[in-house]
């Protein structure tokens, strides 16, 4: 049986929290659910979220993750937390009371973040858990309506979960509907008197390119079922909720580690507990060989401007930082060199890959810059919505910035985006330097 | 201050969506078998022997950046002395090799799933879900044979039928009846002799019984004009077949033929590896398998399939003795099913630059005879193998 009882973890508990506070943390309440490991692998499947609807891509994951556990190639992981208010916790019952010490600061890090930072300002952390249940149900509903059914609904869910991310990826910002741009562009015209809007179609749809794409089909194609275009809104919904999450990867989790090192450091927990801790913690924050561990990357910014700058600055940069941001701002020469970043890809002459740049004197910059395009949603390619014609056809393009699509795996989105609208669809992109049409 | 619950259990949450994606699993095997079957000597093989399987996962795809020179990632090496221009990580191929799709593993990141089953589960797997069992009751025929059988007795019958000891119980019924009414007296001298209704005879009639034992003859055209990859198409439809009735009868036997100009009794390797010289004889092939049937299966006693596979190229002057062939066999026959493989307007138009007008071909003949104990099917890619199958056991699939 395990070393701990719930009374322990309340005590430890209440400990975490006064010094959270006295730390000048704001973070959502709590709810730490107890679960084993079985449990624990369903919630990773479903994203953590315990109200998430039905799909066989997460029986995929689990069995993947099942598998992968019992081989002992993965362990479990030691926290997971929702943005939620209060926010969900999960602690597993197998795991020993100084990981569940080290798991509860961790989570009061990720609380304070999800609470505090900027980027997750519009994610509905009051009412998430209530509006997943929701699509949870109606999805169920979808399934189980003999005139649906289930193969309908997947055909639908499997097109949106390939488009999944072609969502806005700037939160916070505020989105102009297709009546405010008219609005916008009418008055741009009626007050221009150098020329350059003559040629300017008013009538456009979308006025401006669209990078909603899934919110673009669920409002245009008109062909589609009310439970069609509610799938779509459900998984666009859920997009826009998990974004501000892939954006700030490195540093929520870097601002966690840092939070749970300084509150376990003055807990003044068990020596035996302490050594456990200091293990785990290395474990987490260690720098991953030829790859980035934004635990690692994130842990180390932190420190660095706490070094620098004091942790007023740190609790400043929680607030109004993304990983783009965080890194430009923060990871200078020094930081690159100690963490002998470095840069590389894949040559396809020689069959290897190759280190493009080194962190050196000049090179660092481009290093830094490699990296913003590979972190978050930035290592997802962006696809615009640039046009609907009056007949119909939905006009697609990627917006190229140096790096090719992977072909094979475009073809099989762009089907699946046939699967969603009614009409032709065109898609253009850059390959090797020539544009290309599906 | 935090809250802490102890979890209610949920039953297995992700239970159902498991079981969805193992049928998606399940359906992406029956895709592959096809591919695999065309590649393993498995004819005649016992259903034991195992056979890997790989199988596509269900991916779900995304729009993903490709492995470009552009394409830079970032990495971190610690406490590790690295320059630019070093090689890094393992050799790979640079490009996935397309057109080869069937090819496990080539394309990065692929999730493969390696299945190892025995062709008898192969077998299941192939027939047992195909909307067949129905098609089966009404296609499925046996041949049989008629038994005479012991059943009863009766009043009546000729002399050597006369059952002795079933006569005398009746005598000795009636003898005792007639103690009891006292019509008769055991102690006097009177003989009780038998009576003409005392006679019983054994009955025999005629019973049907069916003969579970099927022989399959795979007679195939190997002359040069049957490619490599015409061969192949072939094997992948004789191993369902073979499969198939292997599965519905008790004992089966293969014979395989091979012909160009004169036919030969082959066994599995050979008929799929050979490559004769020769010219096209339709009818040697036929008749090489009448022969067969004569000395070896009656045709009262086994339940006969025969697969005639070719490329429809046959000399002109062969093709009226090839169709009375297919005449005759037809009739012994449970199914004969003649299959061309390759394009239908290939030899058209060849024929018809070679010789003027287009004449008739063996495709064209063979449709004379066509009924439901006859069947055409032409097979161009191995897509067609599994509309083949069920045309020729009246699916509609």
């Amino acid at each position: 049986m395990s070393d701990w009882s719930m009374d322990e973890l309340q005590e430890w508990d209440k400990k975490i929290c006064s010094i959270g506070e006295a730390l000048g943390l704001d973070w959502y309440p709590i709810e730490y659910e107890i679960c084993d490991y079985k449990e624990m692998m369903g919630h990773m499947a479903y994203t953590g979220l315990p109200t998430h609807y039905r799909h066989w891509s997460f029986g995929k994951s689990f069995d993947r993750i099942q598998t992968e556990y019992n081989l002992g190639m993965s362990g479990l992981p030691y926290e997971m937390i929702i943005n939620s208010n209060p926010s969900i916790s999960y602690l597993m019952t197998e795991n020993p009371m100084s990981t569940h010490i080290l798991t509860m600061a961790h989570c009061v890090g990720h609380s304070d973040f999800f609470k505090n930072n900027r980027m997750f300002s519009e994610t509905g952390a009051d009412t998430v858990i209530d509006k997943f249940k929701s699509s949870g149900k109606r999805v169920k509903k979808y399934m189980e309506d003999p005139a649906i059914g289930i193969d309908a609904v997947e055909k639908i869910l499997d097109a949106c979960h390939a488009v999944r991310f072609q969502v806005p990826r700037t939160p916070g910002v505020k989105r102009r509907s297709h009546k405010d741009l008219k609005k916008y562009y009418t008055e741009l015209i009626r007050n221009d008197t150098s020329g350059q809007w003559d040629n300017f179609d008013i009538n456009k749809i979308p006025l401006e390119p669209d990078s909603n794409l899934l919110g673009f089909v669920a409002q245009y194609n008109r062909f589609l079922e009310e439970w069609q275009r509610d799938l779509i809104r459900i998984v666009e919904q859920e997009s826009l909720y998990f974004v501000p999450q892939a954006c700030t990867k490195i540093m929520n989790e870097g601002w966690a580690c840092m939070i749970h090192e300084k509150i376990v450091n003055s807990l003044g927990i068990p020596d035996d507990y302490f050594l456990s801790f200091i293990r785990l913690h290395n474990q987490v924050v260690r720098p991953h060989l030829g790859r980035i561990n934004p635990y690692h990357l994130g842990f180390k910014i932190f420190k660095y401007i706490e070094e620098k700058q004091g942790f007023k600055e740190c609790l400043r940069v929680r607030e109004t930082h993304n990983d783009e941001t965080f890194i430009k701002t923060y990871l200078n020469e020094e930081l690159c060199r100690e963490l002998n970043l470095f840069s590389y890809s894949f040559h396809q002459k020689e069959g290897y890959n190759k280190i493009t740049d080194v962190s050196g004197e000049d090179s660092w910059r481009r290093v830094r810059d490699d990296l913003i395009k590979s972190v978050g949603l930035s290592s997802i390619p962006v696809v615009m919505v640039r046009d609907l014609q009056p007949d119909g056809t939905l006009i697609l393009e990627h917006e190229h910035d140096g790096r090719d699509l992977e072909l094979s795996e475009a073809n099989k989105v762009f089907e699946h985006i046939n699967d969603l609208w009614e009409g032709e669809v065109r898609f253009t992109t850059v390959i090797e330097d020539e544009s290309w049409e599906f | 201050m935090s809250i802490f619950r102890e979890h209610k259990t949920i039953a297995d949450r992700a239970a159902s969506d498991r079981a969805r994606h193992r049928k998606k699993i399940e359906k992406a095997i029956k895709e592959s078998i096809k591919d695999v079957v065309a590649e393993e000597s498995i004819i005649g093989q016992s259903g034991k022997k195992k056979i890997r399987i790989p199988v596509k996962g269900i991916k779900e795809h995304r729009f993903v950046y490709g492995t470009n020179q552009k394409n830079k990632q970032v990495g971190s090496a610690q406490g590790k002395e690295v320059r630019q221009g070093q090689r890094i990580g393992h050799r790979r191929r640079s490009k996935p090799q397309e057109g080869q799709g069937d090819q496990p593993g080539n394309k990065p990141g692929e999730e493969m799933y390696e299945i190892e089953m025995s062709l008898e589960e192969l077998a299941g797997y192939l027939f047992n879900d195909l909307e067949l069992p129905e098609l089966e009751k009404k296609n499925f025929k046996f041949t049989t044979q008629e038994k005479m059988k012991r059943k009863g007795k009766r009043p009546y019958g000729i002399r050597p039928r006369l059952s002795k000891k079933e006569t005398i119980k009746q005598k000795i019924r009636r003898k005792k009846a007639a103690i009891k009414a006292g019509s008769f007296d055991p102690d006097g001298d009177e003989r009780f002799t038998f009576h003409q209704s005392d006679l019983r005879y054994k009955h025999i009639s005629p019973v049907k019984k069916e003969n579970t034992a099927a022989v399959v003859f795979f007679v195939m055209d190997v002359s040069g004009s049957m490619t490599k990859s015409k061969k192949f198409l072939a094997r992948s439809f004789f191993f369902l077949l073979y499969q198939f009735l292997n599965h519905k009868y008790s004992s089966i036997e293969v014979v395989f033929i091979s012909h160009t100009a004169d036919a030969h009794e082959v066994n599995e390797e050979q008929f799929f590896t050979q490559v004769p010289n020769g010219g096209t004889l339709v009818s040697t092939g036929l008749q090489k398998a009448e022969d067969i049937i004569d000395k070896r299966f009656h045709p009262n006693n086994w339940n006969i399939y025969t697969f005639y596979c070719g490329d429809g190229d046959n000399w002109s002057i062969d093709n009226k003795e090839a169709l009375s062939a297919f005449r005759r066999l037809k009739e012994v026959n449970q199914v004969m099913c003649y299959t061309e493989i390759g394009k239908l307007h290939d030899y058209r138009e060849y024929s018809f630059f070679a010789g003027g007008s287009p004449e008739k071909r063996l495709w064209d003949w063979t449709k004379l005879i066509e009924d439901k104990d006859f069947k055409r099917v032409r097979l161009e890619e191995s897509k067609d193998i599994w509309p083949a199958f069920s045309k020729l056991f009246g699916g509609k699939k």
